[in-house]
């Protein structure tokens, strides 16, 4: 059978990504580490918060321990994606811009970008999921790997639009670890969250709406398709983004 | 006529690069260009092969160009069998005219990549990928090649199995631009261009 151009492309794309030898060791470490260091740092006293894109009468109670790990699954997910999105994109543009000269469509190589990304974003959210089992065990398990499925996609894309933005690698991965960081890491914390003076700027970065998915799937029963839609219209205006700022730095003139 | 290119200019800012480049290549002919550092020879090699935009001038291509960069354009830590498969799906190759063996696999003999064909390029010698980027813009048979110092770095051998390439490309009815800032035998070429600052003479 033939191979199609978007298959050989995948499958390449991803030996070359696999073949710098950091990205699988971040991938499993990075989860890891944010566990080890959750675990030994937090008590588990229980908590009661209020949730953020919920009414506001709602309260949940969790214990900071695991409320802690359900947060940082959502921010080891959401960086390595923008991480991996960003150097798929910024790694190799010369050739790539080869490859389109040769007979290559630059959305054909974008698109072949983000399978191989998509296809990581499963990985590392299931294999980070799947870790959390060993400390708690989430609510509703399948919505909250979706939940960081989410976080993959919004940061993931957002990493492609840095890389795609930004020519320089050091101040592209600047961006995303910033971002990252302060968001992912910090502000959607629901704990920092529920005592923010002013909680209107943290609804609209990037990782509210998976990060809000994660905490109501992970400790309530609670449906979560309004966060569930927000994250696919955030990380679809990345992914748009990514494909307008690609395509008009890569098309054959 | 395979390529004509009338009154090319490009400029970056205020920096004149081309000043109204014109040049025609007609089938089998070998045309050099030479010209100093800096004098707009691969600025006008990315004109010609589609990757900048000329700001004016009228450019006309009529065959299947190969291109062949001054820096190997290769993926360094893919092999050198899985940088053909690549570019093979770019130029959307299967086989050569009902030959059963694709014709990259001739080149791989030709070029002596056999016993490297499965290393990573990143571990390869200067001029062997150097011969590899050459012979990525071979492998869909154009019927014009433009080359941007293709034979930096090669070794002596490579450089001699280089111009017996050339020689049997023209024979089969191929054009080549070769752009160069050194050349030691101009005999070889129907005509050789000198660019100075943006001017062909």
């Amino acid at each position: 059978m033939k191979e199609s151009r978007l298959y050989i492309s995948f499958v390449l794309i991803m030996k070359l990504l696999l073949r710098r030898r950091m990205v699988p060791v971040l991938m499993v470490v990075i989860p890891a580490a944010f566990f080890l260091v959750v675990y030994l740092t937090t008590s588990t006293r229980v908590i009661p918060f209020r949730v953020a894109s919920m009414a506001e009468d709602i309260f949940i109670e969790v214990g900071e321990r695991s409320c802690s790990l359900a947060f940082f699954a959502v921010a080891s997910v959401g960086f390595l994606s923008s991480y991996v999105g960003l150097i798929l994109i910024q790694s190799n543009v010369a050739v790539n811009h080869r490859l389109i000269i040769c007979g290559y469509h630059p959305l054909e190589i974008l698109l072949s970008h983000f399978i191989v990304l998509f296809m990581i974003i499963l990985f590392v959210a299931a294999y980070t999921s799947l870790s959390l089992l060993i400390f708690f065990s989430p609510s509703q398990f399948i919505l909250f790997f979706l939940s960081l499925i989410l976080a993959g996609w919004v940061y993931g894309s957002y990493g492609l639009a840095i890389g795609s933005l930004i020519k320089g690698e050091l101040e592209g991965i600047l961006m995303i670890v910033l971002l990252a960081n302060i968001d992912a890491g910090w502000l959607q914390n629901p704990l920092f969250y529920a005592e923010a003076e002013n909680q209107v700027i943290i609804r609209y970065l990037p990782a509210y709406f998976p990060s809000q998915a994660a905490i109501i799937s992970a400790f309530s029963t609670y449906d979560v398709i309004n966060v569930v839609l927000g994250s696919l219209i955030y990380g679809s205006l990345f992914f748009i983004l990514a494909n307008a700022m690609f395509y008009s730095k890569m098309k054959k003139v | 006529m395979i390529l004509q290119v009338e009154n090319i200019q490009k400029a970056f800012g205020s920096k004149h690069v081309l000043n109204g480049i014109s040049i025609a290549i007609h089938q089998g002919m070998l045309i050099g260009i030479v010209g100093e550092n800096g004098a707009g020879k691969s600025t006008l090699v990315k004109i010609l092969v589609g990757l900048w935009k000329a700001d004016s001038g009228r450019l006309s291509i009529n065959c299947k160009t190969g291109y062949c960069p001054q820096l190997p354009l290769v993926f360094q830590h893919l092999s050198v069998m899985e940088n053909f498969r690549y570019f093979a799906s770019a130029y959307k190759l299967c086989t050569h005219k009902g030959d059963k063996q694709p014709y990259y696999e001739q080149l791989m003999k030709l070029f002596r990549f056999d016993e490297y064909k499965n290393q990573l390029v990143m571990n390869l010698s200067g001029g062997t990928i150097q011969k590899l980027n050459l012979a990525i813009a071979l492998m869909h048979q154009p019927d014009l090649l433009i080359l941007d110092e293709p034979y930096n770095g090669f070794d002596w051998d490579t450089y001699l199995c280089f111009w017996e390439y050339i020689k049997h490309f023209r024979e089969e009815g191929g054009s080549i631009l070769l752009v160069t800032h050194l050349l030691t035998d101009t005999s070889v070429f129907d005509q050789v261009y000198n660019i100075k600052k943006g001017v062909l003479e």
